[in-house]
């Protein structure tokens, strides 16, 4: 393999990466605010992409605008998830099986929504920079995949800010902590489960708008993002967020490199193959540590 | 300031707390006392809106607040220290401490800044001022007690309730809680003091009320702990001594 090459799919793993990184971020949140493994994630990045090209093809928003407006959709989108179908479902002692089923219903909803109001069809997404490249060496990288790059790291550095120095955010750690000692220091708790919704829904969109000028939008993608992310977020430790970034590049740089190195039929294979070992060697993952109770 | 009438509460279908009424004035430190599965740690929860009562009252400042929410509670004056703690383990000493001084009573003048209302409470805990940036799951339990009492005294209550929090600690420890308890009522704040070790309950009690299967099966009043702790038939009969 020469140096050209090597570079060039360090850039496409590092770009994927942080696609991947992103789902599984909002995937580790939300797990980590609520214990439920949000099988709909990637669906908040299909609500997300798609309302941006509606946004853009039907009304003629401004890219930024577009871009913007749905990630806010997709922030409305977790409100409603939560609010509708999760708090109910929790009023009536739903168990850890029947929310993965709950958001795996969800997710083939949105799915199907989309197909029936929008159709089959792929939609393309411009990029942030237009189709414009940035040219390292003999390997090329576009303008809106940096652009990917630095939102998805100011997105990880900002969530640790809000939620090591706010007290939304610190409320919302406490709550999943423990939840009857967050509720006896005055934090309401099912507020906070809420909070945890919208702020998955906005990172998912966030990673749909960026994800849709690389693979554009069209309805199956959700659950494809959903695997990928639930891959980064369980190889970065699932009850870390920030970790699923560093699993999301790791599965990112091993993808894109297998295929360079092996053949693109079997990217995945040899991807999960790697990701299966790292689990054996390190099982709480990458960034993970056990859960622990203070006593 | 706390009243409680013909309160019933239980987990699922089964009852703990059968009818239990009780009050606590203003000013006044209440002693909750009963054998192990009594209903002490029910009772606390059903007080601060953890576990929703079946049937009976709930009286703060004379206001209804049987089925307000726990955090409602917090906020409006009735604080409490938890059986087992529940702080938040991974957080750090300030974090836990910001969290409560975030959430305090807000009714009772203006809300001290933040940062104020901690350097309050960290003179009743000096050891807590080279901490604050620990992880409170690295503390000992003794020093975790302290930061739950902190936390709880941080919401500024005017009923303070407290389930058990000497238990399992090292008797200078417990000295330790006992004086800052005193403290809190030299201060005039509402304490419920749920015990099993009755001699230290009558240290700091002016009253008690005895638990027994769900029932408050016995009053101390005022004045009456010597006559109680006399009595080895009634210690042993409502206390299986
Ligand atoms: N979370 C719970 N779920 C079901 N039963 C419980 C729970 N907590 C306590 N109990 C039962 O309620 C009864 C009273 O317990 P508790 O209030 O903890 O008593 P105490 O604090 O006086 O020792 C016991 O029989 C106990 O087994
Ligand atoms: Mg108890």
């Amino acid at each position: 393999m020469t140096g050209g090459l090597l570079l060039q799919s360090i850039l496409t793993g590092l770009t994927n990466g942080f696609v991947y990184g992103l789902v599984g971020l909002g995937l580790a949140a939300i797990f980590r605010g609520t214990r439920i493994v949000n099988a709909m994630q990637g669906d908040f990045s299909l609500i997300g992409g798609i309302a941006a090209v509606l946004l853009l093809e039907k009304l003629q928003w401004p890219l930024a605008a577009a871009m913007a407006a749905a990630v806010l959709l997709g922030a409305l989108a977790g409100w409603l998830v939560e609010l509708i179908l999760v708090r109910p479902l929790r009023k009536r002692g739903g168990t850890e099986d029947s929310y993965l089923l709950l958001t795996l219903g969800i997710a083939f909803a949105v799915s199907a929504l989309v197909l029936y109001f929008v159709g089959r069809d792929s939609h393309a997404l411009p990029g942030i920079g237009g189709e414009g490249i940035i040219v390292v060496g003999d390997a090329a990288i576009r303008v809106h995949s940096v652009w990917l790059i630095a939102i998805g790291l100011a997105v990880m550095l900002l969530l640790r800010l809000f939620f090591t120095r706010t007290t939304v955010g610190l409320s919302m750690m406490a709550a999943a902590i423990d939840a009857e000692g967050a509720a006896t220091t005055g934090i309401d708790v099912a507020l906070m489960r809420t909070l945890t919704f919208v702020l998955g829904g906005l990172v998912g969109a966030l990673a749909g708008v960026l994800v849709g000028p690389l693979v554009t939008v069209h309805y199956e993608m959700g659950l494809l993002l959903t695997l990928k992310g639930f891959a980064a977020a369980i190889l970065g430790g699932l009850s870390n967020p920030m970790g699923a970034i560093v699993g999301g590049i790791t599965l990112g740089l091993v993808e894109s490199i297998a295929i360079v190195t092996v053949s693109s039929g079997y990217k995945d294979v040899i991807a999960m193959t790697i990701l299966i070992i790292i689990m054996i060697v390190m099982p709480q993952g990458l960034l993970g540590r056990k859960l622990r109770r203070g006593g | 300031m706390l009243r409680v009438e013909h309160l019933e509460a239980g987990y699922g279908d089964v009852p703990v707390l059968k009818d239990i009424s009780l009050n606590v004035a203003a000013s006044e430190t209440v002693a909750i006392i009963g054998p192990n599965g009594a209903g002490k740690s029910t009772l606390v929860a059903a007080l601060c809106g953890l576990v929703q009562p079946r049937a009976g009252r709930i009286l703060h400042r004379e206001a209804e607040v049987t089925r307000m929410p726990a955090h409602q509670r917090a906020r409006r004056g009735l604080g409490v220290v938890l059986e087992g703690r529940h702080l938040f383990g991974e957080l750090t000493l300030r974090q836990n401490l910001t969290l409560a001084a975030a959430h305090a009573r807000a009714d009772a003048g203006a809300k001290p800044k933040i940062e104020d209302a901690i350097a309050e409470v960290l003179e009743l805990f000096p050891f807590m001022r080279e901490r604050l940036n620990d992880a409170v799951e690295l503390m000992s339990g003794g020093e975790q007690q302290m930061v739950a009492l902190a936390r709880a005294l941080l919401l500024r209550p005017e009923v303070l309730m407290l389930d058990e929090p000497s238990t399992g600690l090292a008797p200078l420890v417990v000295k330790q809680i006992m004086s800052t308890i005193g403290v809190l009522r030299s201060r005039g704040m509402s304490i419920i003091l749920v015990e099993q070790n009755v001699a230290l309950a009558a240290e700091v009690a002016d009253r008690a009320y005895v638990l027994s299967v769900g029932r408050v099966v016995h009053e101390v009043a005022k004045g009456e702990w010597p006559r109680f702790l006399a009595d080895d038939s009634l210690v042993k009969a409502y206390l299986g001594g």
